[in-house]
């Protein structure tokens, strides 16, 4: 299954490394459109 | 902080893609597309999407608003670009459009760096939303830290002007050699608008307490997207880091089959303007009465420590009650210390949906240092008690 996310930040990235530490399986993919992925969580 | 895209690849197996802008969402053949930086194109299958895309800084409408020298402050790269500019040294003066929380953190770095600045804004209230007590104790911090405050001036353009640059206002003009617009933010929701999806307040995506859209395979998190109000269980549009967190838990745990339903946000924020926190969680007055409540606002004067203990200073509490329910409805406190923590306290009392009477019973903690024996927000709320 894949799973996409738009946008990298608090939002973005706190659902993708969340949804792959519960699913190992699932491709989850992110779009960021900066260079930047200022994750703060 | 930030981290390097390659660590969330190697580490953690996400396909992270940066340097890639999605341009269009297509629910049809439930794909997305959009370009790279290079101008190179991509086509992206989903199954479940989530649409993270936050809040932009709005521009401010003004001939002259795209001249150099007139920056925003949004991303990381808009901060790093102020910062060299700032270290560069020919910066004396800088003219700040806007007195939210953002604008307020700009002046005290400005101030940290020696340069001289003049804050402006059209409406003549500084600080409506805060208790005018409270916004007089802000607004006198201001001036105490040198900042020039015009409230009531509505700038008309802005202007390239012996080697600086100019904020034309009808009756006064202001100076310096760069300018600051931190007149607000705007979700980002164009991609979901253009794809059908149900917008909300201020244009945000609207979304269910699961963080679906009006798509249940597309879900919205973090500051695009809308919440409910614990306090009013209206729709409303409050962009903060906690929310966005916590939503884009939710999302991955509801599309991994599990179902979580948020509750919702109480408006709960804190920042600092140079010794000041200023703290509010909930509704104020004006907020109460849009909401259909019989508002009732109390405030006081306490202290941040015991009385007599050495080192303490003035604490200000505000708090609105409902006159029909008896229900506590918001809370604001601003000091030079115990504001920022103490507001939780009240958070969690909207959260559980207290009365102002069962609030002033709560079991608070006290030691001389901390406070005085009745916390600020006990007495904010005996006075508030009598006062309904
Ligand atoms: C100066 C400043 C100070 C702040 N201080 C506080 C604070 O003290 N406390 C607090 O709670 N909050 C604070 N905030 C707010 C906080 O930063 C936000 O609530 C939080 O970052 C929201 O996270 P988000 O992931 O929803 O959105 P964002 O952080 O805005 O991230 C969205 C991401 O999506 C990307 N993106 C957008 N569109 C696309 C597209 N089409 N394709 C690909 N990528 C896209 C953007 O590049 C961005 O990286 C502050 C904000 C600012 C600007």
């Amino acid at each position: 299954m894949n799973f996409v996310v738009i946008g990298g930040d608090a939002a973005g990235m706190s659902a993708a490394s969340r949804a792959k530490r519960n699913r190992p399986d699932l491709n989850v993919i992110v779009f960021e459109q900066t260079r930047d992925v200022s994750y703060s969580a | 902080m930030v981290r390097r895209a390659e660590a969330f690849r190697a580490k953690q197996g996400i396909d992270l893609r940066t340097g890639h802008r999605v341009e269009v969402i297509d629910r049809k053949r439930r794909v997305v597309q959009g370009a790279t930086r290079e101008g190179q194109g991509f086509t992206q299958p989903y199954d479940r999407l989530l649409i993270a895309t936050g809040a932009a800084a709005v521009n401010p409408a003004l001939p002259g608003a795209d001249l150099p020298g007139v920056h925003r402050l949004k991303t990381l790269e808009d901060g790093r670009r102020i910062k060299a500019l700032l270290s560069g040294g020919g910066v004396r003066r800088v003219i700040v459009l806007g007195m939210g929380y953002v604008a307020m953190e700009m002046v005290e770095s400005l101030r940290a760096l020696d340069i001289e600045v003049d804050m402006l804004k059209p409406g003549p209230a500084f600080m409506p939303w805060l208790a005018p007590e409270l916004a007089s104790v802000v607004h006198a911090e201001l001036g105490a830290n040198g900042i020039g405050v015009h409230t009531g001036l509505r700038p008309q353009r802005i202007e390239a002007a012996g080697g600086g640059l100019a904020v034309v206002c009808p009756d006064a003009t202001l100076s310096g050699q760069m300018v600051l617009a931190a007149v607000g933010v705007a979700p980002r929701s164009g991609l979901a608008q253009e794809a059908g999806l149900a917008l909300s307040v201020a244009n945000s995506i609207a979304v269910d307490p699961t963080l679906r859209t009006s798509d249940p395979d597309i879900f919205g998190a973090g500051d695009c997207a809308d919440a409910y109000h614990v306090v009013t269980g209206r729709k409303t549009w409050i962009p903060l880091a906690l929310r966005a967190n916590r939503t884009g838990w939710a999302v991955a745990d509801n599309v991994c089959g599990e179902t979580v339903a948020l509750h919702g946000v109480a408006g709960t924020a804190v920042f600092r303007v140079f010794g000041l926190e200023v703290a509010r969680t909930g509704l104020n007055i004006a907020e109460a009465g849009e909401a259909g409540f019989e508002p009732v606002e109390a405030t006081i004067t306490s202290s941040t420590k015991a009385h007599s203990f050495p080192g303490a200073s003035a604490l200000w509490v505000s708090a609105v009650g409902d006159r029909k329910k008896g229900r506590l409805l918001g809370m604001q406190i601003v000091g030079r210390e115990g504001a920022a923590h103490r507001i939780n306290g009240a958070a969690v009392a909207l959260h559980a949906g207290l009365t102002v009477a069962q609030f002033f019973q709560a079991d608070l903690a006290y030691a001389p240092p901390f406070g005085p024996a009745w916390d600020p927000m006990l007495t904010c709320a005996g006075q508030l008690l009598k006062k309904m």
